[in-house]
């Protein structure tokens, strides 16, 4: 068993009128089945509405199964005890930068999260330096947060999480709010604790190009897992993605139209220099 | 720029008194005021304002910065002075109209000047000195016996923090939906207080709707970062005392009893 694993999860929102009533049942989650291994690093898209912020947040144990069962590190989320176990190994990055930064100074906030697990005063300090120097924030130390920008909030959000020590880090839509410099920013800083601290990454996006450099994508589409494979195997299937209401990254779109209009391009092209180098290597054979 | 806004008045600048333990500087200031209206005579104001005098030196805060936080109760010093002034009984010294001056007035009254301005000179060193952080601290380690009693410290200590680390946030967002509101034709500018009143309504309503917003998400944040309570949990910053704030509450006690004894010598004197 993985890190993090989902076995016929379901999730419903009661719906209820202004007397208390049942109105209705939505299906946010509907049969989801997955297995993360450590290590790797998972990106979740779909469109809004489509469940994929409800299935980060059973991560977390924020939210419980309606039926089912998450198993976080081989706890049971569903158990009340291991509520904080599973909370440290898993942590959360939200979206909005502002409404999770709870300390005036950003090395405050860092430390936030091992204050409150008990951690004694000198490894605090130990592991706020250590984890905003692992996402590029540590010359920001002193600063208060008002005065970062967009990415800078959300790379101190995501130091302040490190700083526990987590197993596995789940970011929940964290560049939604962004400018693209600040997005690129945080999936820089994501990408790097992937590779080289070896951290697993649950990353909940809609933005496509943020997903190349996942080792696994889920689509998902009304609480189920429409879509599931390496970023290449999904993106050589852009009528679907389409379908789905999802967006594909230039390069991928202009290699989907070429090809339709009869050029022999490899399935599954990614980025502007795979293009740019298929299309060269082509003109080469021909000459 | 609304995000440039510094809470409270601290001023920044490094200095013995802003190193010091905030608890040092709220407890100090207690004893302060309270030996403000122990003695009745010269000698302890003469002392008070002494001491006053070299903290305010030690400080490093430009003079003109304590006196700012006195225009505010300007109007409560003239009227406590008046009172005083012209309604004391005894001796009479001039008298016009319906109003008589009396010598025990006008000691009263100046007695009660001298106080009420050192009182709040006193007060604004602490707040000039100490940020709003470190009173938090100060403020939440030494209300920790009243735990006792069942007061929920800790848990009003991080509100305090929370509310000072959203009060820049919420005034941008105020800015933000007054913009808005002005370029949907909203006026906040013109007619009466009552007008002006209703006008804010539109102003207050979404601010009300996001603050609950930001508070919800801010809680699941928090729990997020296994936040439980103030129970078994560690301070990156704990508070703990140096020399320089033994030393510091050292010269208080020793103020303490200057000050009352100059008071009860006179006294016996007389």
């Amino acid at each position: 068993m993985g890190i993090v694993k989902a076995s016929d999860v379901v999730y419903e929102y009661i719906r209820r009128d202004e007397e208390g009533n049942v109105e209705g049942i939505t299906t946010a989650i509907d049969r989801v089945n997955f297995d993360i291994a450590p290590g790797e690093f998972v990106a979740i898209v779909g469109h809004n509405g489509s469940g994929k912020s409800t299935l980060a947040k059973h991560i977390n144990a924020i939210l419980n199964p309606t039926e089912g069962t998450v198993w976080v590190d081989g706890m049971d989320t569903g158990d009340e005890g291991s509520l904080w176990d599973i909370r440290q190994t898993a942590g959360m990055v939200f979206q909005n930068p502002d409404n999770q930064i709870i300390g005036q100074v950003v090395e405050e906030d860092v430390g936030f999260g091992p204050e409150n697990l008990g951690i004694p005063t000198k490894e605090i300090w130990e592991r706020v330096e250590e984890s905003l120097r692992a996402v590029g924030m540590y010359e920001y130390r002193k600063h208060s947060p008002n005065r970062l920008s967009g990415g800078q909030k959300q790379r101190v959000s995501i130091a302040g999480v490190l700083a526990m020590h987590p197993r596995c880090i789940v970011l929940d839509e964290p560049t939604a709010m962004l400018d693209p410099s600040g997005r690129r920013e945080v999936i820089r800083a994501v990408r790097g604790l992937n590779q080289v601290e070896g951290m697993t990454v649950i990353l909940i996006t809609h933005y496509m190009e943020e997903i190349i450099h996942a080792d696994r994508v889920f689509v998902m589409d009304q609480g189920k897992i429409a879509m599931e494979g390496t970023p290449r195997e999904i993106f050589s299937q852009v009528e679907r993605l389409k379908e789905l209401r999802l967006d594909v990254p230039q390069a991928t779109l202009l290699a989907h139209e070429l090809k339709k209009r009869g050029v022999v391009l490899p399935d599954g092209i990614l980025t502007g220099q795979e293009l740019a180098d298929a299309l060269v290597g082509k003109k080469r054979g021909q000459g | 720029m609304l995000r440039d806004i510094t809470l409270g008045q601290y001023y920044q600048t490094d200095s013995v008194i802003h190193r010091l333990d905030p608890r040092v500087k709220l407890g100090g200031t207690l004893l302060f005021i309270i030996s403000l209206f122990f003695f009745q005579h010269f000698p302890g104001y003469v002392a008070a304002a002494l001491f006053l005098g070299i903290v305010i030196k030690l400080s490093h805060v430009p003079f003109r910065f304590m006196v700012r936080g006195m225009k505010a109760i300007v109007f409560l010093l003239i009227l406590t002075v008046a009172f005083n002034l012209f309604l004391t009984p005894g001796t009479e010294l001039v008298s016009f109209w319906k109003l008589t001056i009396t010598w025990e007035g006008l000691k009263t009254a100046a007695a009660m000047a001298v106080r009420l301005t050192m009182l709040i000179i006193g007060s604004s060193i602490m707040t000039l000195t100490t940020t709003p952080n470190n009173l938090t601290d100060g403020m939440e380690k030494m209300m920790r016996p009243l735990r006792v009693f069942k007061v929920p410290v800790h848990e009003v200590a991080m509100m305090m923090s929370i509310a000072l680390r959203f009060i820049p946030i919420l005034l941008e967002e105020t800015d933000k939906i007054m913009k808005a509101q002005i370029a949907r034709g909203a006026d906040f500018e013109s007619g009466n207080l009552l007008k002006r009143a209703k006008a804010m309504v539109p102003l207050l309503v979404p601010l009300f709707v996001s603050a609950f917003r930001r508070a919800n998400d801010l809680a699941l944040a928090m729990e997020a970062r296994c936040y439980r309570g103030g129970e078994g949990r560690t301070k990156m910053k704990p508070l703990v005392y140096q020399k320089r704030d033994r030393i510091a509450y050292l010269c208080i006690l020793l103020y303490l009893a200057v000050s009352i004894t100059a008071g009860r010598l006179v006294w016996m004197w007389i």
